[in-house]
């Protein structure tokens, strides 16, 4: 059964139509990556599925739930949470600080007025155990936008972690890493799938092909084609318009 | 709003980060206390030296902190331009009015009434206002204030143009005489002190973090699932509400109020004032109330043309103490610390 399900979504801007009819879901503990090349519009649909835009047309459901109308924040509650492709942080603010916002974003009202939130036990518990599993525990202290650029990309999902997803939206989050860095990012990512279900946007084949339990093609706004790894990895058309060019980036 | 504004916002006020080294530190946790002390004894100090002027002059600038205070909630931490609440000190002021005009008598209940209309009136405001972004923000606010100024002006009842002046002081009971100079000073404390308290409380709180994120990162607050709108608005209504008190305060100090204190040139000097003492600090809010109004005092004692000192001054200030005069202690406080930390 699929947790999540997009149907004939579309977006137009002006003449151009950036998400044209695409139909995509993705099961309950399943990797679902996403590629294509580069004005295909993943960025897009990944803002139009956390609701950062307006869809035009079609639904959207998480577990039962229709997201199509709601806000950004009230799909997160409904289990949707999301990295960007541009690290999105609390630059000035610790790693600790950082984390703590998220952990309380998860914990119930922000409409507490009285209470030094610095002495809320719980959610400092809450910030560390998020620091501890993307691997940022000894960087607790440390002021964010002062960390290396995997460490920011690690706080990004961290962040996104605190929501406790039911679908998990990465969009790119290997951009800009170097090898080391990209291996234990897909490592963190693998670690990540027995707790939730991932929608992958990457451009990092090797990641891809490591990762997704299936792979969805998207160009010019719309679904080429999609399947497992390796019926994307042999189609003739998928090398064509991607792969070919793409293989040893 | 984020982005031109983040240049202008200083960063969060890391109070806390020096607490507990070194003498410094223990200078300016007492200072409030010693401020408090000398503010409290004002009076009898103003007695003796016989410059009762004096007592009503600072009990203007303690109201002025209130409503400074509140704009530098929203606008210092919550990133929101608002050149409007002088609007909100209107509305407070002329439903004091208002009322004293319909045969209330009692101070608490109609300062009470006063910061209720206002929060109810910023709400209003708000709902509107907050769905823009950046200098289209300032300009609604701007028009929403001057909305309220016309009204103030059209109504003949109240004066209109030629303000409103109340027959008798408000009562404030207890045994208190509102007509005593300084009674009225100290309830004025009392109040400011209150407010300025609870509401440094507010930015520790949780509500107080989802504001700054919101202003530093309003992508990633909806992201984390922030009602980042609501947040805002209820910031909002805070500020207004202290507007309005402030308001009330106003008239009651004066036992006057005209049109004029709504002018956006108000709302323009209230930004001022959070400039000049420090943008999303702790004190800059009542610092910079403080020393714009005794500047304005000193150069108009000195001078028919003391618009032109303060206007170089701002110049000063934007070159030298960008961040307002709050930061300027917090980094001497910081360079103590690292020659302490030296040895």
């Amino acid at each position: 059964m699929s947790l999540f399900k997009a149907e004939g979504l579309v977006k137009r801007f002006g003449g151009l139509t950036a998400t044209d009819h695409v139909t995509l879901d993705v099961d309950v503990n399943e990797v679902h990556a996403l590629i294509g090349p580069n004005g295909a519009g993943k960025s897009t649909l990944v803002n139009l599925i956390s609701g950062l835009l307006p869809v035009d047309e079609g639904t959207l459901t998480l577990d039962g739930v229709d997201l199509t109308g709601l806000k950004p924040d009230q799909r997160v509650s409904a289990g949707l949470s999301r990295c960007f492709q541009v690290t999105s942080i609390f630059r000035d603010a610790s790693v600790r600080d950082n984390l703590l916002l998220a952990a309380q974003a998860y914990s119930g009202t922000s409409f507490r007025f009285m209470g030094n939130r610095d002495n809320d036990k719980a959610l400092l518990d809450t910030a560390k155990a998020l620091a501890d599993r993307v691997g940022l525990g000894r960087e607790f202290d440390s002021i964010a936008g002062a960390l290396p650029h995997g460490g920011q990309r690690k706080l990004d999902v961290a962040l996104a972690l605190a929501a406790h997803p039911k679908l998990l939206l990465l969009d790119e989050p290997m951009a800009g890493m170097g090898p080391d860095e990209s291996a234990r990012m897909i490592e963190l990512i693998h670690s990540l799938r027995r707790d939730m279900a991932i929608l992958l946007i990457e451009h990092d084949m090797d990641a891809v092909f490591q990762l997704a339990d299936r792979v969805t093609v998207l160009v010019y706004g719309k679904v080429l084609t999609s399947g497992n790894a390796e019926f994307i990895k042999s189609n003739p058309e998928v090398r064509r318009v991607y792969l070919g060019t793409e293989t040893h980036a | 709003m984020s982005t031109n504004i983040s240049e202008i916002v200083a960063s969060l006020p890391r109070a806390s980060a020096h607490e507990h080294q070194g003498g410094m530190a223990l200078v300016w946790k007492v200072a409030p206390w010693v401020l408090l002390v000398v503010l409290a004894a004002l009076p009898w100090i103003a007695a003796f030296a016989g410059a009762e002027y004096y007592v009503g002059f600072v009990r203007r600038i303690l109201i002025f902190m209130l409503a400074v205070a509140g704009l530098n909630f929203i606008l210092g931490y919550g990133g929101m331009v608002a050149l409007g609440q002088a609007g909100f000190v209107g509305v407070g002021a002329y439903t004091l009015v208002a009322m004293s005009d319909a045969g209330f008598t009692s101070a608490w209940g109609m300062w009470i009434a006063a910061t209720l209309v206002a929060a109810l009136v910023s709400a209003v405001v708000g709902l509107v206002s907050l769905r823009t972004r950046g200098a289209y923000f300032i300009m609604i606010t701007l028009a929403f204030a001057q909305m309220i100024y016309y009204v103030s002006v059209s109504i003949a009842s109240y004066g209109g143009d030629d303000g409103y002046t109340l027959p008798q002081r408000p009562a404030l009971g207890f045994g208190l005489d509102s007509a005593n100079e300084p009674t009225l000073y100290w309830v004025v404390l009392a109040i400011v002190v209150v407010i300025f308290i609870l509401l440094n409380r507010v930015t520790c709180s949780r509500f107080g973090h989802a504001l700054v994120g919101a202003r530093d990162n309003e992508t990633r607050m909806l992201a984390l699932g922030y009602p980042v709108f609501r947040i805002r608005l209820v910031a909002f209504t805070i500020a207004g509400a202290m507007a309005g008190l402030a308001g009330a305060l106003l008239v009651t100090h004066n036992s006057f109020v005209s049109p004029t204190v709504i002018h956006w040139t108000s709302s323009a000097t209230m930004i001022v004032m959070v400039l000049l003492g420090g943008v999303g600090r702790r004190w800059g809010g009542p610092l910079g109330a403080a020393v714009w109004i005794i500047l304005e005092e000193v150069f108009r004692g000195m001078t028919d043309y003391w618009h032109w000192p303060l206007g170089v001054l701002l110049i000063f200030l934007v070159f030298f103490a960008p961040k307002g005069l709050a930061a300027l202690a917090d980094n001497r406080a910081k360079k103590k610390f690292s020659k302490a930390g030296a040895h």
